[in-house]
């Protein structure tokens, strides 16, 4: 169970987490079978709000990229974030964790593969935003060039991988 | 009367380089001060004589600097924001728009109560590169005095349209102005907009489509930090408009109350202090400040807001901006703020009440292309769907379905649902409505808007009366990035 306090929100947000906090669920039941059939890496642990339509997207992306993902609806989301040491400027939709590492919205597996391969001392990767175009958000209306950007604990940024329209 | 802002010029249009260092808003501020006047634009004001107006807007690219170097920004004849369009309920309205831009523009006439249809606020027309059209409708006499809005609304263009700079603000003369309080104000237009810097480097950040675009460059009346000037004792009606595509102010004046008289669609019933405004995009509100304070300068603030508040994210500002400079000069003997303003009835009981759920999806969309939804998922445009985007109840725009047929004449109330993680401000065309609650709270006050705020989790509940206009229009987000990505629905009044 995943639902978490809920902070650093103004007063009406907090009045709804709180409700929502009641109904979250850790859902990521119905991935059993395609982690039976995914080859060896890491398991991913992906953390999303209920009303977010397009984490499962990402969730969808990773697992058809040989990841088994953990899908774990949380009421506040921001509160992952600040465990993970996530920057507050390169945030988007849902935080993950693979290896200890920490991986923020729509990253793309290819990405997460180089990460897990090459271990930058890095605390993880980050897509701010929510690119169209990029994994998960595969769009008729557009795409939109995007950064992969790579953080430390200690708030360090570099471009880990560019990714044009 | 309508003073103009002392000119502390302005978006640099027509000038030469200014040079090219890639600076931030306040050194660029600096330089922007002591840089040479731009070249002269159209008319900065234009008002109707006689019971007629007879307006010319042309659309065009003008060649520009922004920090980091030239630009090309959108402008109506030469200017952005565009001629101060002011006219008198009761006028005739000719407006001739041209289109010199490359691609196809439009115009809404946002906030006013005219027909969705024929020569008038009818968004469903295109005017083609080259091309041009001439809007023509009558406000009605008893039309609402207020601030309203003229801006492109061209789908899939408009966030580039007013994002680029395409804007004008329309003042409509009426009951309002004729309060002797409110007269008596000095009156000013503050239209607040923000422009993306030269490099864009900001979309790379993050600040894209999907959350909608914001520039860090903020600007009034397209300069950066302009002076406003209040004597002793004296009265200022600001007018402000939020012409961004995506960016939410909240408003603060250091030192002074900002005195709510108006909100979207007109007066209020009691004027009200607040000390904080949030403006967002397309909504527009008049303050009257008091000259009541020291002698002295104080800030027009912008103050942070997070508008993806279930992202976790941080506001993307963490600090006060200055939006502009209020500065005592003169006396004069004290004005009176006005005590009541202009009642707003209470519309008649509900005849029904509809749903409308705002959230980002893998949406179904164009051409009648209609399909589960779950069959959208990971694969995106799978089966021949938008893909992800913006939907309401399920469903992405689709400028060749109904979605919402409503009775002339009838009232009803619309519960307005953000089941999405960030902000979105909801706008309904042609007609005015009242907010009567926001998370189950009632409104303190009866306003007409046409614009509401839907936080992201929350639900706000609106009514309106469909009066003396039948026809097709359209309700949508606001945020023009997410209008363009699909969060419109088709309104059918008849």
């Amino acid at each position: 169970m995943n639902s978490t306090s809920f902070r650093g929100h103004s007063r009406f947000l907090d009045l709804l987490l709180g409700v929502g906090a009641v109904a979250a669920v850790v859902s990521g039941g119905g991935s059993l079978a395609a982690r039976a059939s995914a080859p060896a890496l890491m398991p991913v642990t992906s953390y999303r709000s209920a009303s977010c339509g397009c984490c499962t997207g990402w969730v969808k992306h990773m697992r058809a990229n040989g990841f088994t993902v953990r899908d774990v609806v949380v009421a506040d989301v921001g509160v992952v974030k600040r465990r993970l040491g996530v920057p507050a400027r390169l945030a988007s939709c849902h935080t993950a964790e693979v290896a200890g590492f920490a991986l923020e919205g729509h990253v793309p597996a290819a990405d997460v593969k180089r990460l897990l391969q090459k271990r930058p001392p890095v605390a993880g990767l980050a897509l701010p935003g929510m690119p169209l175009g990029s994994p998960g958000m595969e769009s008729a209306y557009g795409k939109e060039a995007f950064t992969v950007m790579a953080f430390t604990r200690t708030g360090a940024i570099s471009s880990f991988s560019q990714h044009a329209k | 009367m309508t003073t103009p802002l002392r000119r502390r010029q302005v978006l640099g249009l027509g000038l030469a380089g200014l040079g090219t260092a890639v600076v931030g808003p306040v050194l660029w501020d600096r330089v922007q001060r002591s840089a040479a006047r731009a070249q002269p634009a159209g008319a900065a004001r234009l008002a109707s004589r006689g019971g007629l107006a007879d307006l010319e807007l042309v659309a065009q690219a003008t060649r520009g600097t922004l920090p980091g170097g030239p630009a090309e920004l959108l402008t109506y004849n030469g200017r952005s924001p565009g001629p101060l369009l002011e006219v008198n309920a009761g006028d005739r309205v000719r407006l001739r728009l041209r289109n010199e831009l490359k691609q196809p523009t439009n115009l809404h006439f946002h906030g006013l109560h005219i027909p969705p249809t024929g020569t008038a606020d009818n968004v469903f027309l295109s005017v083609p590169p080259g091309g041009s059209f001439d809007y023509e409708f009558t406000l009605a006499k008893d039309h609402p005095a207020g601030l309203f809005y003229v801006h492109p609304h061209q789908h899939g263009l408009s966030a580039d349209q007013v994002f680029g700079g395409l804007s004008s603000a329309l003042v409509v003369r009426g009951d309002l102005d004729r309060i002797p309080e409110v007269a008596a104000a000095k009156e000013t237009v503050l239209v607040l907009k923000d422009f993306a810097s030269a490099s864009g480097q900001e979309a790379a950040m993050g600040v894209g489509r999907m959350l909608g675009r914001e520039g860090p460059l903020l600007t009034v009346n397209g300069a950066i930090n302009p002076g406003l000037a209040i004597p002793s004792g004296g009265l200022l009606r600001l007018r402000l408009l939020n012409a961004s595509n995506a960016r939410m102010y909240r408003l603060a004046l250091e030192g002074h109350s900002l005195v709510l008289i108006a909100t979207d669609g007109g007066a209020i019933a009691t004027p009200e202090p607040l000390d904080e405004l949030l403006l967002a995009p397309g909504e527009r509100a008049d303050v009257l400040v008091q000259g009541n304070q020291t002698p002295g300068s104080y800030r027009l603030l912008n103050l942070p807001y997070q508008r993806s508040g279930h992202m976790g994210m941080a506001a993307a500002e963490d600090a006060p901006r200055t939006l502009a400079t209020l500065s005592y000069a003169g006396t004069v003997p004290p004005l009176p703020l006005p005590k009541a303003l202009i009642p707003v009835p209470a519309l008649p009981k509900p005849e029904r009440t509809r749903r409308f759920v705002m959230a980002h999806a893998m949406g179904t969309g164009m051409g009648g292309m209609k399909h589960d939804m779950g069959a959208m998922g990971g694969g995106g445009m799978a089966m021949g769907g938008m893909g992800m985007g913006f939907v309401i109840n399920g469903q992405a725009f689709d400028p060749d379905r109904i979605d919402t047929r409503v009775a002339l004449g009838s009232t009803e109330d619309w519960l307005i649902v953000n089941d999405d993680v960030m902000d979105h401000p909801f706008h309904l065309h042609v007609n005015p409505f009242q907010v009567i609650s926001r998370a189950g709270r009632p409104e303190s006050q009866r306003r007409w808007k046409d614009t509401v705020l839907v936080k992201a989790g929350e639900e706000v509940r609106i009514r309106v009366t469909f009066r003396d206009f039948p026809g097709r229009t359209v309700y949508h987000c606001h945020n023009l990035d997410h209008e363009d990505l699909g969060l419109m629905g088709v309104l059918q009044i008849e």
